[in-house]
Order: structure tokens, then sequence, then C-alpha cells
């Protein structure tokens, strides 16, 4: 009931960026809710459950995890398949550090309460098409740091977040999220995805906020991505530049990380195609000058050049020529590590920034 | 108290808009000779440009969603900054974090759970935890730690330090852990007597212990009455003593699989009254341990691949039923040298079902 009502909560805020996921909340939610029956004990020489087939069976959980208030903690056990005695009102399964090698048609059947499953760090190379036909529920699925070599085929449509941090996936073949309209947050950085890997429609329909696709191998920021993204993190590719058109769908973007890049230069026009953006990563290309279109963006508040090549800066890279058309002060320019002799840059370049602590300059190393 | 639940929800639900950077981000370089070039640029004349309005921070990258602070799989080399005040789950897993410094953790006392697994932390501040006056969960597998941090909080309930490098666990570790439940110290090279007689004497609430693939070759002595659950399997344990499992009234259920065993001392299981389920499967065993027949409550008891040759009628079950307060449910006695036609079948008298006794053909490896 308790669970009801928060989710009730939760639809009736959804102004919010994310629908929030709070597993913490969830879980004292249920601490209150268990509290009593902590103290079920059939050890009690009184009582009269011998011989009784039921309580015969020892499946209150499997052996050497921890089940307490619904969460099934079975990390670090050296596990090679999904226990099969998991109890069924189980809202959290943490299966993390094991040597699971596939997932099974059976493994998570009748948990059709399951919240959150994490999975991290195992062997998993196969996911049975049907193994999520019955956790209806499930929020967060993370897969990271295991050996998939595609997205996962029938993965559960009403996850939230998704993450596949670090398996062998090559390819995002088209439709490979179909109907998951509520996942907001996908991560799937350090597989080797190239920009030809990702299928045209491959993230058709999507509504996804949070967008990670870093150690990659994408040359350049892939311009088919859900245009709901509000946030986009391309970092440690090999982008080698920013073009006119790769930000036209992405007009919602508020936070961007290019940052380890290899990118030479943004074209002019570029960034004006998202002009709500808030937070710029641009540290460690090989920028030669700062970006064109800077002082047009009126919320942009932190940019990151250092680690660059840029040798000089003008006087209204940063902020418009009308002190009005600033909405927000930057609260942090980057610069340092670059070329440019910092007493060659003229202080009313700054002129639109919070505090003159919000500039970082510095000298140039060369690495 | 619902409705305080549903308040607080709704108000951190509600928080609007997503992203807000409050004060200047520190680069954590050098301190460059040039950022003191431009003291107080005040904008030019006009109206003074708006300010955002105070909103939660989220470190970049980071997902904050309601209080749960999301930073794993960054490559982030240390904690980072503008972590929001009111976080209750801190994820930093998966990333290369190298020390966790003095303020690391400062402001923090909401934070309940904190998960470092999967970093290369080699050293934590003494002072770090000290703002953390409410953690209950502190996982820390899979790092470089030599030591079991000192000064945990007073409020941590469960501690996993899997798979790091600590060699020792002296008498004082773990004084003044008072409210801990769940101790996971597996795959660390503890060798031999590397963990003091008494270490756990402190920990008054535990259930649950795990110390598995390590090289200790003995059952830790002076464990807390409390526990309800033990697991040292994978370990290099020679002997099971009564006197190391006496006044475990609460044991539950106790792994020594993959060990060394070849003898279980009598009384053993007599020290263990509410035991209920037993795995002594890979050892170097014999015989049927003693005292299974007077245990009112052992259902599950994993004998198989050990040297056991022969086994008696009277090795499992009472002469009579009335003795025995649950029927086993799970017996398993293969990879045994004792060839099954020799076990009678009214040996197992007091199972449940036939189909809990998993006997078989002894194959030599």
């Amino acid at each position: 009931m308790r669970v009801l009502l928060l989710f009730l909560v939760l639809l009736l805020c959804h102004a919010k960026p994310y629908k929030p996921i709070n597993i913490m909340e969830l879980m004292k939610i249920h601490d209150i809710m268990q509290q009593d029956r902590d103290d079920d004990d059939d050890n009690d020489d009184n009582d009269d459950y011998v011989y009784n087939f039921k309580d015969n069976f020892i499946s209150d959980c499997p052996f050497g995890c921890q089940c307490s208030r619904r969460v099934v903690q079975c990390s670090d056990l050296g596990l090679t398949s999904v226990p099969s005695d998991i109890p069924v009102d189980t809202l959290m399964i943490d299966l993390q550090n094991n040597d699971i090698t596939q997932i099974k048609e059976n493994d998570f059947k009748g948990l059709n309460n399951l919240y959150a499953l994490f999975l991290v760090n195992n062997r998993i190379s196969k996911i049975h098409p049907k193994a999520f036909k019955n956790t209806k529920k499930l929020q967060l699925l993370y897969l990271s740091y295991n050996l998939l070599t595609q997205i996962p085929e029938s993965l559960p449509k009403n996850i939230l977040e998704l993450r596949l941090h670090d398996n062998k996936i090559t390819k995002i073949q088209k439709e490979a999220f179909k109907g998951m309209q509520s996942l907001h947050v996908l991560e799937m950085s350090a597989n080797p995805i190239a920009n030809s890997g990702i299928e045209l429609g491959a993230f058709n329909d999507m509504a996804t906020l949070y967008l990670r696709i870093a150690e990659a191998k994408l040359t350049q920021v892939p311009k088919d991505l859900p245009s709901s993204l509000t946030e986009l993190h391309l970092d440690y590719n090999t982008i080698a530049k920013v073009e006119v058109e790769d930000f036209i769908r992405y007009k919602n973007l508020l936070r961007l990380g290019l940052g380890y890049n290899q990118i030479k230069f943004v074209e002019n026009g570029s960034l004006a195609n998202i002009p709500k953006i808030r937070e710029m990563h641009l540290d460690n290309n090989r920028l030669k000058r700062v970006p064109p279109g800077l002082n047009t963006l009126k919320y942009l508040q932190v940019v990151y050049l250092h680690g660059n090549s840029i040798n000089s800066v003008g006087v209204n890279d940063f902020c418009p020529t009308r002190a009005k058309a600033k909405k927000a002060l930057y609260t942090g320019i980057s610069l340092f590590a670059n070329p440019v002799k910092y007493w060659e840059i003229q202080p009313p370049t700054f002129r639109c920034i919070s505090g003159h602590r919000a500039v970082q300059l510095g000298n140039f190393r060369k690495k | 108290m619902r409705l305080a639940c549903l308040i607080l929800l709704l108000v951190s639900v509600c928080w609007a808009l997503p992203f807000y950077q409050s004060g200047f981000l520190d680069f954590m370089m050098e301190d460059e000779p040039g950022s003191a070039m431009f003291p107080d640029l005040t904008p030019p004349e006009g109206p003074v440009l708006p300010r955002m309005p105070l909103e939660p921070v989220c470190p970049f990258r980071c997902q904050c969603h309601l209080r749960v602070v999301q930073c794993s799989d960054l490559r982030l080399e240390n904690v980072p900054e503008n972590i929001p005040n009111d976080a209750t789950l801190l994820d930093l897993q998966n990333n290369k974090i190298r020390e966790i410094r003095e303020n690391d953790f400062k402001g923090l006392r909401g934070l309940h759970a904190l998960i470092l697994v999967n970093n290369k932390i080699t050293t934590i501040h003494t002072k770090a935890f000290a703002p953390l006056v409410n953690l209950e969960r502190l996982y820390l597998s899979k790092n470089l730690l030599k030591d079991v941090p000192p000064n945990m909080p007073k409020s941590l309930q469960e501690l996993r330090i899997h798979e790091n490098k600590i060699t020792k666990i002296k008498k004082a570790t773990f004084t003044g852990l008072p409210n801990i439940l769940v101790m996971e110290l597996g795959s660390n090279p503890l060798a031999g007597s590397a963990v003091d007689g008494g270490a756990f004497a402190d920990l008054k609430r535990v259930s649950y212990i795990r110390i598995a693939d390590t090289n200790i070759t003995s059952i830790p002595k002076g464990l807390p009455s409390s526990l309800s659950e033990l697991h040292l399997d994978g370990n290099k344990i020679t002997k099971v003593t009564a006197e190391s499992l006496k006044g475990l009234k609460n044991l539950a259920k106790l792994g020594l699989s993959h060990n060394e065993i070849s003898v279980v001392e009598n009384g053993s299981l007599a020290n263990m009254p509410h035991l209920r389920e037993l795995h002594l499967d890979n050892n170097a065993l014999t015989i049927v341990p003693t005292g299974l027949p007077e245990h009112k409550y052992i259902q599950v008891i994993y004998l198989h691949a050990n040297k056991i040759g022969t086994v008696g009628t009277e090795d499992f079950c009472p002469p009579s039923y009335n003795t025995k307060k649950a029927m086993y449910s799970g017996i398993s006695l293969f990879s045994n040298p004792v060839p099954y036609w020799e076990v009678q079948p009214i040996t197992f008298r007091c199972v449940f079902d036939r189909s809990a006794i998993q006997l078989g053909n002894y194959r030599k490896k």
C-alpha cells in the first residue's frame, strides 16, 4: 500500500527531470513494514511445526546469501548461476561479483515484485529472451562488467535505469530499446561501439534523459540519439570535430561532456542548437581557439577548456556584448594547460562571471 | 509516521530544476598565479544579472535522483566535490579512487549507504568517516586495503571488505561497532592464525559473518552468540573443534565446504542446538560427524566429496522418531568411497522425502 502511495506521489510530480529512483526510501518503507515480523522464530521448542510439509524445507534464503527486508544480498559468493530459492516477494537482488555465465529462462520466475537487479561483474554472455517475462516492475537493471556482445533482447519494458558499462557490445541494433519509453538513464560506456555500430532507428521512441557512451570508439557525435536528452556524455572517445548538424536533435541538453576526445574545431553555429546548455566539458581536446558561439549561450555557467591547444582568447569569446543578454553568470571557466599566455587575455573577457574565482587560468605545461 | 514520510518524499520529489552549479568548481590543479589577476571583477553597468536560484548540485556526469547519488563507472580518481548534503546513498563503485581524504565526506550526515567497491583504495584518512554519523552500510570490496579502516561509524550495520589485501584481524579491529549485523571479509590474504581470538566478540548483534577463500586454518575463537550464519568455505581449516563453536546457540547455517577438515570433534553439533543447515562437502572426512541423531533441528547436511567409507544406520536418525523436531530435507553423500548399495535404506528413516538424499557413485578425481 505504501509503495503504491509512493508511486502515486512520484507520478504526480513528474515535472522532475528524472523519474526519481530512491532505493533507500523504498527500503526504509519496507523496514517499517517488516519490523513486526523480525522476531519470527521457528526455533522455539514449543512450536508445533514438527513434520509440517511447508516448514520442512528451508526456502527462506539461498545458502550464503542474506535476506532481510525483501533485499537479497548474494554478492561475492563465487556463484556460477542465479540461485534457485530466492524469496518470491523480493524487491532487490544483489548478485554482483560472482561467476554467473548466463541468465536462464526461469532464473527470475515468480519474482513479480522485483524492483532492482544488480548483476555487475559476472561473466554473463547470454540472457534468455524470456528471462524477464514476469519482472514487470523492474526499474533498475545493472549489467555492467559482463561479456554481453549485444543489447539483450526482450529487456523489461518499464525500467528506468539500464547500465551496460564495460561489456563487449559492438552494435546497437534497430529497435534495441523498443517500447522502453520510461528508460531515463542509459549508461553503456566502455563498449567497443563505433558510429557505424549504431543502426538507424536504434533509439526510436525513447525518452531518455541521461545517456553516456564514453570510452567507446565513436569518431563523431551520433546524430540519431533520443531528442529528449538533457545530459549527454561522450568523453574518452576519438571524436575529431563538432559539426553544425551534430546537436540539431538535442535541443534540451543541459549538460554535455566531450572531454578527452580529439576535437580540433567546433563549427560555427553548432552550439546555437543547444540554447539551454548549462555545463559543457571540452577539456583535453585539440582545440586551437575558444569554440565560436559560447557568447550566445544565455544559460551557460560552466565551460571546461583546459588541456587544449588554445593560443589566443578574444575579448568577446565568452560574454555577449550586451550585458543583459546573459541570463546566468559563469561560475566556472577553465583555461589552464593551454598555450595562451594569461597576461595576454584582457580582463573584460570575463565580464560576465559570478566572481573572480570562477576563472582558472594558469601556465601551459608541455606534457 | 506515514504522513511524515509522504511529506518528506513529496518535498524532495518536487524539487524542481535538474541542475545548478552553486559555487566555483575547484579544479584541484595547481594554484594558478593567473587566477589572482582579476580581483573582484564586477559586471559592467546596467542591471545586475540575475542569479540562478539555489538548487541542489550534482557532480558532473553523476546522476542525483532524489537522495541517491550515482557516480559509478566514471574513472574518477577522487571522491567528487559537490555531493548534495542530503544524499542517503552514494555509489562510487568502479572508479579509480586511490585514497579517501579527510574531507571527502564532509557534511554527509544523512548518508546511509556508501559503496566504494572496485576502486584502488589503499589509504583511508583516520577522520574520513567521522561525518557519517548515520552510515549503515559500507561496501569496500575489491580495493587494495591492507587493514580494516579505523574509526568506522558506530551506526554501521553492514561491512563488506571482500577481496582486499588484509592480512590481519586484530582483537581491537572491530571495537566500537555495536550495531554490526553483517560482516563479509572473504578473499583476503589472511593466513594461518591471522584472525585473533575474540576479534568478533564485541559485535554483540552480529548475525552473519563470512570469511571465505582465505588461508585461515581454524575456526576463529570467541564468536559472539548472536551469530545465526557463519560461512568459512574455501579456507584451509583442518579440524572442527567443539570449543570454537561453544555458545553459538543461535547459529542456523554453517558453511565449511572446501576446507581440509578431517575431524569434527564430538560435541561440536551439540554446541549449535538450532543449526538447520550444515555444509561440510569437499573436505577430508572419513566418517559422518557424530551428534546428528540427537540434533533436533538439522535439516540439510552436505557431506559429498569427502572420504567417508562407511555409513551406519544410526548415523543420521535417532532410534525413534519423536526426538527430532524437523525431518531432513537434504542429505548429500555422493562422491564418497562408500558404495551406495552398502547404505541401508533404514538409515534415512527420518528424511522427509526420498529425493532429499543424494547418494551416487564415488568418482576418483
